[in-house]
């Protein structure tokens, strides 16, 4: 570990220590590293954004081919994202919907084809299967289930009409899949979480305090 | 109130260092567990395992430091299999937050594992790009459209393995390592759309959505958080004897490591819900008495 | 009122129906695979600038607090100056100012500034504020995780048999049974819920692109 990187190794273990420290209670270190949390990530997005996306894919081409009939479109690309930072001017504030307009509509038209022909359709599918095609009755038996709680939790969804009567059982049905659903999630969620506390506690044992001995010559 | 109900409302701070301590202690005093692989995992292992030299992967950082306890175990052992089995990969971010971070980083500390391995012969790293969706669908018919220039600024046309394959639906397997609604994407769009196959390694939080996708055939397998990456890495571990001398570094943060100090918080955070339970049924008792 | 109100949501429309008409004619029609490919290269252009809008958002908030002095200015001040480190390498980087390669590393193999500032504050400060959340799921699950009624019992049931199936020494016994659940059951509740999202979000979108949803524009239904 060079010199600069053991300093970068302090600097970040004790903002590490700081956002840490909210756990006993709330106290200025903790702002501080919050505060910092977010000024560095925006700054982070400024730095990505310029270089890694307007540099290569706008203003590189435009200034080693020029304006022709393949580059043309980038500076209309350019002039509607410059003109969405209209809408900070108050008196054309206006300018800046033709921008939002085009960029929500292209979004909106790829997430439809999106949602139906990438999620409805093959999720629809995979529901909708034969139960004697082949495979064996465990199998059966489980796109059955798979069936009747996509189905109830359908109908639990449909709010259109009272859930009462048969409606309202099978959407008690819908509730308890949901409520698995919902489990497993915590369970999962449980786990995600102590993994990102392992990675912290791993980088303060390992790299911090591990990488300090070995630059200090204490241990291997 | 009995005593079990008084536990229950004992000062917070109490349950945070217990979980400190069940977290600190296992990372000092490793006891190394063992892993049993799951299908959703063995499933991509084996994809890999079916390529030869000349296919390629393309591997999408989606994640940044925020998730990187869990992703990089993942991303790290998906390259050493890549690497280890002459298999190329077309690396990438699409994740705004740390997705370049990341990617750089990974790569780094892999090819460094491989001094054989040329760049833009065996591996590129095209870097990030910001666009979502619109990138993925330029890429997706050819990475030029999306990324004119690799991460260091070289045009692709000047970088072999991006001749061999035009865009993403022309290599062999796409991973996409995520946070979030990326992954869903690589499912939704790109497998939807031009048939290529595709995993995800997600992570623990988002697992139980993907396997939705995993069931209905949209996807070829699933990474599941941090056990996920453990199988992973015990997979190559296993069938790759040069990939032993990294895993054993006791300096490196793996997955495997990680499942230790995951058994004993989450042995912890049961004996607080039954506790819990059990205040709750004495205190209701009580009540009723 | 063309200008303000109905071009916008023209444009909506046309840039709504190009990736639409592309899904239709994805190999066949050059015509149109080059108008929809143009304009996914303008909307990653677009994308970045709209990425940025934030920016200028909080830095209006925070300069606003300094100037007046309002409660924790001083933390204003970190904010602004964490984020001035961070944008002006990076852009400095991205401009090739002061001999920047760039944002990752020198031609000697030290970081830039920039890509210093990534690894020694970003990335620990990102990766420690989500790590914190383990003591509060901890903490939540000890106090509201409760026995109360059958909806209950299926949800404190399906998470402690995920915790103890995907821990090694839980594995043997309940990790079959925790891949079953969360392949079949979980997996049914989740299509359920996709495929109903996904019925809701399509519908959304055909309202934004034939002009019926405006709010996104700032226009009401009788504008």
């Amino acid at each position: 570990m060079t010199g600069m990187e053991l300093f970068g190794t302090w600097i970040a273990a004790l903002l590490t220590l700081c956002l840490m420290s909210f756990l006993y209670k709330d106290n200025p270190l903790f702002r501080f590293a919050e505060a910092l949390f977010a000024g560095v990530s925006l700054g982070y997005y400024i730095g990505i954004t310029m270089d890694q996306t307007l540099r290569p894919n706008l203003f590189e081409p435009l200034r080693d081919s020029g304006l022709t009939l393949e580059t043309g479109h980038l500076l209309f690309a350019g002039l509607v994202g410059l003109n969405l930072y209209t809408r900070y001017v108050p008196k054309i504030a206006w300018f800046a919907r033709s921008s939002l307009a085009i960029y929500v509509g292209y979004y909106v038209g790829i997430n439809m084809v999106q949602k139906l022909q990438g999620e409805v359709l093959p999720q629809a599918a995979a529901t909708m299967v034969d139960l004697t095609g082949g495979g064996s009755p465990t199998d059966a038996l489980n796109a059955l289930v798979v069936f009747i709680g996509v189905l109830t939790v359908l109908i639990y969804f449909f709010f259109s009409v009272e859930h009462k009567g048969v409606f309202g059982k099978a959407s008690r049905v819908g509730i308890w899949f949901l409520m698995l659903g919902f489990g497993a999630a915590f369970g999962y969620t449980v786990m995600g979480r102590i993994s990102l506390l392992i990675g912290r506690i791993n980088f303060l044992v390992i790299q911090w305090i591990g990488g300090t001995l070995q630059a200090l010559g204490i241990g291997g | 109130m009995s005593n079990l109900a008084k536990l229950t409302s004992i000062d917070r701070r109490w349950i945070f260092l217990l979980i400190g301590l069940g977290t600190l202690i296992p990372v000092l005093l490793p006891i190394g567990f063992p892993v049993r692989v799951t299908a959703p995992v063995k499933q991509i292992y084996d994809k890999i395992e079916t390529l030869g030299p000349n296919d390629v992967v393309v591997l999408s950082y989606d994640y940044g430091p925020t998730t990187g306890a869990e992703n990089d175990p993942m991303t790290d052992a998906i390259l050493r299999h890549c690497f280890s089995h002459d298999v190329k990969v077309i690396a990438l971010a699409l994740y705004p937050l740390g997705g370049l971070t990341s990617l750089t980083a990974s790569i780094d500390r892999i090819t460094a594992e491989f001094p054989d391995l040329e760049y833009g012969v065996d591996y590129v790293n095209l870097g990030y790009k910001d666009g979502g969706q619109a990138t993925m669908k330029l890429l997706a018919e050819d990475f030029s459209g999306a990324f004119p220039n690799d991460t260091h600024g070289t045009p692709l046309s000047n970088l072999p393995l991006m001749q061999q394959v035009k865009g993403a639906r022309n290599a062999q397997f796409a991973i996409s390592v995520a946070t979030g609604i990326f992954g869903e994407w690589w499912a939704n769009l790109i497998n939807a759309q031009y048939g290529l196959p595709i995993a995800v390694g997600c992570t623990a939080v988002s697992a139980p959505k993907y396997y939705a996708y995993l069931e209905a055939g949209q996807m070829l397998g699933l990474i599941g958080g941090l056990k996920g990456a453990s199988e992973y890495e015990q997979l190559v571990k296993d069938n790759y004897p040069n990939t032993r001398e990294a895993y054993a570094n006791p300096m490196l943060q793996t997955a495997s490591k990680g499942m230790d100090v995951q058994t004993i918080d989450h042995l912890i955070i049961i004996a607080f819900i039954v506790i819990g339970n059990l205040a709750y049924f004495a205190d209701r008792r009580a009540k009723r008495a | 009122m063309f200008l303000k109100v109905r071009l916008p949501i023209l444009l909506t429309f046309f840039a709504g129906l190009i990736p639409i008409v592309a899904f239709f004619f994805k190999d066949g029609t050059p015509y149109v695979k080059t108008l929809s490919s143009s304009l996914e290269q303008d909307m990653v252009i677009v994308s970045g600038f709209a990425l940025l809008l934030g920016v200028v958002n909080v830095v209006q908030g925070n300069v606003r607090k300094i100037e007046r002095r309002e409660k924790g200015w001083f933390y204003a001040i970190v904010l602004l100056a964490g984020m001035a480190f961070m944008g002006l390498f990076g852009a400095a980087g991205a401009m090739r100012l002061f001999g920047l390669p760039g944002i990752g590393m020198m031609a000697d193999g030290r970081p830039t500034p920039f890509q210093w500032g990534s690894l020694y504050l970003f990335t620990p400060l990102q990766a420690t504020m989500f790590a914190l959340l383990a003591f509060y799921i901890a903490s939540a699950a000890f106090r509201a995780f409760r026995i109360r009624n059958v909806e209950a019992t299926i949800l404190l049931v399906a998470a402690v048999f995920v915790m103890l199936g995907r821990i090694p020494i839980g594995e043997p016994l309940f990790g079959p049974i925790t891949e079953w659940m969360m392949q079949v059951p979980n997996g049914a509740a989740q299509r359920g819920i996709i495929i109903g999202a996904a019925l809701g979000a399509a519908s959304l979108s055909l309202r934004v692109i034939l002009g019926i949803e405006r709010s996104y524009l700032g226009l009401d239904k009788s504008e």
